[in-house]
């Protein structure tokens, strides 16, 4: 999907300013609106050639801890206090106690017994933080998360998936591009908020997801319909094909509509007769290998991922699913529900990290362990925030069990983890207070320079600009995202 | 001292560039003969790569423009850059060369590849030909605000209808050849889908064919546009995208947004007259209040998506075909519009004082409430909100706003003809291809007391309108669009649903639009127009109304044929329809007939029979039936409307 006015070689013009490069668009991006996708400003006629960085990764997988992950109660242990009646709240600073991992500076929550085992692969953030928004809610937050962007945003903005699929297309052109695996968009809470950033936006959606809510079930999305025998699904095509070729409109054959139509038509079933379908079919998985991933819906969709990156995806999201007040949206009982969520995500995740190894597949898939927010049991946000509390437990002191967890949503201090791609290994980034509130206190990572991380890993420049309405739209807001460095190996 | 040689320095260069200029007119002047050298093709991208970033446009670092000839010749604060016909003196090709760091040219990036700088090298040689009337400053074009009713030209060969005169004559100007007109069976087809959204039934369609009166086509039109809930329920798509409006979406969840589904469906119906129609939705009934109320999202929003602010850009993208996203945020860089317009807007809106804010900061500026168009009329920023709505709806459907007619008409080309008149749509801005024709159109709506019909009416009658629809090869027409005929539309997610369901039988019986009656007894076959958004709609294009949609993507994506290909939607309502269909015929061949008619509106060639009799056989089974339904609305032919 690259073009050749791409220069890789070029360093960056930095002296144009943002105003000069916005008239030279406006000239030059009449033609990008007739035609209905929006066009790539540095290809534009070659005057702003971005520097692409060269990629340290090929695929990117995803795994999203949807709802609000407690860094307390997974990757960055505080402070720990086991359940007694009475004991009061502002004591308790993680319900798990602290575990040893592979990289001896590093501890993490027990119950992440295997995941601690491939730390040494990792590179884990501590520092990573959101903004307030006013109320913390999941879906604007998750929005932001996705794609870059806060809502609401004047145009449809694209998810990070759509901006590869985009940028650097399919890496097996019968394989999509950007799958999104794990999350039901009909019939959940909220589920209008979640199709508003799992979407390619103004990319259009040839460059959106291919929603895949039940990993058990993907096979399905490429196979023919009910089941239909593959011979009798070769035949509806034939009669298709030939349907069109006897159309007593023959001057049509070469219209360029017709012929992007059938394009489409035949890429479709393409991927629905290839060999490559079989990648969605877990149930093909060794049983071993499929027991060893099968901790419900989430592993399993780690399983499906490793078996479309394996077969050329190019980015897969697998998520926990959001559904308010579920999964990692821990309101209340919070110990109990991470309990559950720890063994749902613990072996898959590492698991898939092994497999990746063994397949020699690590060092160039980008493998993202993230969340919205943090979750934090005293306050909510940031102090001097006017975001507004929405835990349900009001209380000084623990007298039930369903309080002991963390449940406030909190925004300055959260873990992310990343494996492969480019990353180093075994390194710890970034520090959380040891006290409340626990924010960064070293090296802060905002969504925006996470983003520039990943999309630099991919090789995409964090600057990549596409005119839409004339403006340019940026993969980081404004052009501004900055890789973090450090984290490179 | 220093200062004043630097202001010596400075005279010197005024002057001697004032001679130049006398200097550069004389060589214009002269013929310049240098025929090896194509400006447009050799010279022009070089500059364009290497200089234009700074030295073109509005541009010019160091007083130095190459826009024109003149300006080129005319050189800069650092004296002449180019002597014609001398290279060796011309300083450009040494700055170019790149040999100093510090004069290098440009100043950063690549330099201009030697065999580049050759090429220039013999370009000034030769006397720097350039293109007659080039230049690197586009043109700006500044669109008129008031109607204009063009003289008319005579009609040519009885075509009398005022859109044929227009584009006859400018036909006959462009030397462009007359569009052929449609057959019957083509023209029928794609009425039906433009005007109500469906596809026509087999034997209206047949008895159309057969019909032998002169004014058939007219006939029908009206006809279609007399079945109000028809015409309503299908250009209820295009407004709900137009004013965001839907029946599930963001927002609901927290009553941060309403709906005005009834009071669109009841306008559209009585075919509200679009004056009175605008002037409830800026100044509403509490039916039409959702449009002006826009999104309220809980949490704190950048400031340029407060609703006020929504206010301003929806108001103004909607009605005007105006941009205002740029200006709510910072004055345009690409459009006239500043951000104390979009402010002005804004403030007409605001419950409280509205204090202006550049990208998100707070100015100190309360924003004073203010029409765009002044010389129309006024807002008074010291009335009530309810008054301030009143006098913007006024003044927006002011006998003076042609931009509003405008707007609109276009719109309504786009829809029915597959490309504006200014296009994009929402580009106002943008030089029509025929001013006349989009005048003329505009004035024509507000002299018909702002019927939509009769402009729907007026276009759909002409000869234009039924003119075949051209091949094309290649999706952009950005530089040299010229009218060949239509273009053909995509059907939208609701039209393809909307025909399944017809030629199935399968549509649901019940609809989701609340609180809507639907008239008759029994109602007409729901529309998808009239449900949620689904799954498989979404796939098709139908946008989720968070944002104001005016065109929807015209190509299929894979995604999109994934799901064609096996959505257990269309699987489902397909095997249903195919029992249900195949229990009504007696023969293979009926069928088939009945298909081709019903989904294409027109008869099987002999070998279109013939595929589908083999794919059915001689005792058809339901699967069978259904893959001879799935295939023929796969067919391009199917889906779009030309």
């Amino acid at each position: 999907m690259r073009t050749d006015s791409i220069d890789h070689r070029e360093p960056m013009s930095e002296h144009l300013a943002r105003r000069d490069f916005l008239r030279q668009m406006a000239a030059a991006s009449t033609a990008a609106l007739m035609a209905s996708q929006p066009k790539w400003l540095a290809a534009a006629e070659g005057e702003l050639a971005i520097e692409h960085p060269r990629p340290t990764a090929d695929a990117c997988i995803l795994l999203w801890m949807a709802g609000g992950m407690a860094a307390p109660e997974t990757f960055d242990p505080k402070r720990y206090l086991p359940f007694e009646v009475g004991i009061p709240v502002e004591k308790v600073m993680s319900t798990f106690p602290a575990i040893d991992t592979a990289v001896d500076d590093i501890k993490i929550c027990q119950g992440l017994e295997e995941i601690a085992q491939v730390m040494d692969r990792a590179t884990l953030v501590r520092s990573h933080v959101q903004p307030d928004l006013g109320h913390i809610l999941h879906s604007r937050h998750q929005y932001h998360w996705h794609t870059g962007y806060v809502p609401p945003q004047t145009v449809a903005c694209p998810h990070l998936g759509a901006w590869m699929a985009r940028v650097l297309g399919p890496r097996d052109p019968v394989m999509p591009a950007f799958v999104n695996i794990g999350q039901r968009l009909e019939g959940v809470g909220e589920s209008e908020e979640l199709k508003a950033f799992t979407t390619a936006g103004f990319f259009g959606s040839e460059f959106g997801p291919m929603n895949l809510p039940y990993p058990d079930q993907a096979a399905r999305a490429v196979r023919p319909p009910r089941d239909m025998r593959p011979d009798r699904f070769e035949n509806r095509n034939r009669l298709y094909r030939k349907l069109i070729d006897a159309s007593p409109q023959r001057e049509y054959l070469s219209d360029h509509q017709q012929q992007s139509m059938l394009r489409a038509m035949d890429n479709a079933h393409r991927l629905l007769s290839s060999p490559k379908r079989d990648a969605f079919d877990v149930s093909l998985e060794p049983k071993e290998s499929f027991e060893q991933y099968d901790t419900g819906r989430f592993g399993q969709g780690c399983l499906l991922a490793r078996r479309l990156v394996e077969a050329g995806a190019r980015f897969v999201e697998v998520t926990t699913e959001y559904v308010p007040f579920l999964h990692w949206d821990t309101h209340e009982n919070g110990h109990k529900t991470v309990e559950r969520l720890h063994r749902e995500i613990d072996r898959p995740i590492a698991r898939l990290i092994h497999d990746l190894e063994d397949r020699g597949l690590l060092d160039r898939t980008l493998v993202i362990v993230a969340s919205e927010f943090s979750r934090d049991m005293i306050i909510e946000g940031v102090p001097g925030s006017n975001a507004r509390d929405q835990a349900r437990v009001k209380s000084d002191t623990l007298q039930e069990m369903t309080h002991y967890g963390l449940h406030r949503h909190f925004t300055g201090g959260s873990s992310v983890l990343l494996f492969g791609g480019g990353m180093k290994r075994g390194l710890l980034y970034g520090e959380t207070a040891p006290d409340r509130p626990c924010l960064a206190i070293r090296n802060p990572v905002s969504v925006m320079d996470l983003h520039a991380t990943i999309f630099t890993a991919m090789g995409i420049s964090p600057r990549t600009a596409f005119a839409v309405e004339r403006r340019p739209f940026y993969a980081t807001e404004d052009g501004k995202g900055k890789p973090v460095k450090d984290l490179f190996a | 001292m220093t200062e004043s040689m630097t202001i010596g320095s400075v005279r010197f260069r005024g002057a001697s560039r004032f001679a130049l200029a006398l200097l550069t007119m004389l060589i214009a002047i002269a013929p310049v003969a240098a025929d090896e050298i194509d400006f447009a093709h050799d010279i022009v991208p070089i500059l364009r790569r290497h200089c234009a970033a700074c030295h073109t446009g509005e541009r010019k670092e160091g007083n130095f423009s190459m826009n024109t000839r003149g300006s080129l010749l005319a050189g800069g604060d650092g004296g002449r850059a180019v002597i014609s016909g001398d290279s060796g003196k011309s300083a450009l090709l040494e700055r170019i060369a790149g040999d100093d760091e510090f004069t290098r040219m440009p100043p950063e990036g690549p330099l201009v590849p030697p065999e580049q700088a050759a090429l220039l090298e013999r370009w000034i040689d030769a006397g720097l030909p350039w293109q007659e009337g080039f230049s690197f400053l586009p043109k700006t074009y500044e669109p008129p605000l008031r109607p204009r009713l063009p003289e008319l030209p005579p009609s040519r060969d009885g075509r009398t209808n005022p859109v044929d005169r227009i584009i006859d004559a400018y036909l006959a100007e462009q030397n462009l050849p007359r569009p052929e007109p449609a057959d019957d069976a083509s023209f029928a087809r794609r009425v039906h889908l433009d005007l109500i959204g469906l596809l026509p039934e087999p034997r209206l369609f047949e008895r159309f064919v057969a019909d032998r009166s002169s004014d058939k086509r007219e006939r029908l039109v009206r006809r279609l546009l007399d079945d109000d809930l028809a015409y309503a329920e299908h250009w209820l798509t295009f407004w709900n995208d137009l004013l965001r409006n839907d029946y599930s979406g963001t927002g609901y969840i927290t009553g941060g947004r309403k709906q005005i589904t009834r009071w669109l469906h009841d306008a559209l119906r009585e075919n509200k007259p679009y004056d009175e129609f605008v002037r409830e939705l800026i100044a509403p009934t509490p039916e039409s209040e959702g449009f002006i109320r826009g999104i309220r999202w809980r949490g704190d929003v950048n400031s340029s998506q407060t609703e006020s602010v929504q206010f301003a850009q929806n108001v103004s993208q909607a009605f005007l075909g105006i941009n205002m996203k740029c200006a709510s945020c910072h004055d345009s860089f690409i459009d006239r519009w500043k951000l104390d317009e979009a402010y002005g807007l804004a403030a007409i809106h605001a419950t409280s004082p509205l204090e202006i804010h550049r990208c998100d900061k707070p100015t100190g500026r309360i924003a004073k409430a203010a029409w765009i168009f002044p010389e129309l009329g006024e807002i008074d920023p010291a009335a009530d909100r309810q008054k301030r709505l009143e006098q913007l709806a006024g003044l927006m459907t002011h006998p003076d706003n042609g931009r509003l007619t405008r707007t609109i008409v276009n719109r309504l080309w786009h829809r029915l003809m597959g490309r504006g008149i200014v296009h994009p749509v929402d580009a106002m801005h943008t030089e029509p291809w025929s001013a006349d024709l989009l005048d003329h159109l505009a004035v024509h709506l507000a002299e018909n007391q702002y019927d939509l019909k009769k402009s729907i009416e007026l276009i759909a009658t002409s000869r234009a309108y039924e003119a075949r629809t051209p091949r094309r090869e290649t999706a952009s027409d950005a530089d040299a669009y010229r009218f060949d005929g239509p273009v053909a539309r995509r059907m939208t997610a609701e039209q393809f649903v909307d025909a399944v369901w017809r030629i199935t039988g399968e549509a649901p019986p019940k609809h989701d639009a609340p609180g809507l009656e639907r008239p008759g007894d029994p109602a007409p076959m729901v529309r998808a127009a009239l449900m949620k958004n689904d799954f498989f709609m979404r796939s098709l294009g139908r946008p989720t109304r968070d944002q104001i949609v005016s065109m929807r993507p015209s190509e299929l994506a894979t995604l999109e044929a994934i799901d064609l290909a096996n959505s257990p939607f269309l699987a489902e309502t397909i095997a249903r329809g195919a029992r249900r269909r195949l229990a009504e015929f007696d023969s293979p061949t009926a069928l088939i007939d009945w298909l081709f008619a019903a989904a294409l509106s027109r008869s099987p060639t002999a070998d279109e029979r013939r595929l589908a009799l083999d794919s059915l056989g001689e005792t058809p089974a339901a699967e069978n039936v259904e893959d001879l339904l799935w295939a023929v609305f796969m067919l391009p032919e199917f889906q779009l409307i030309r």
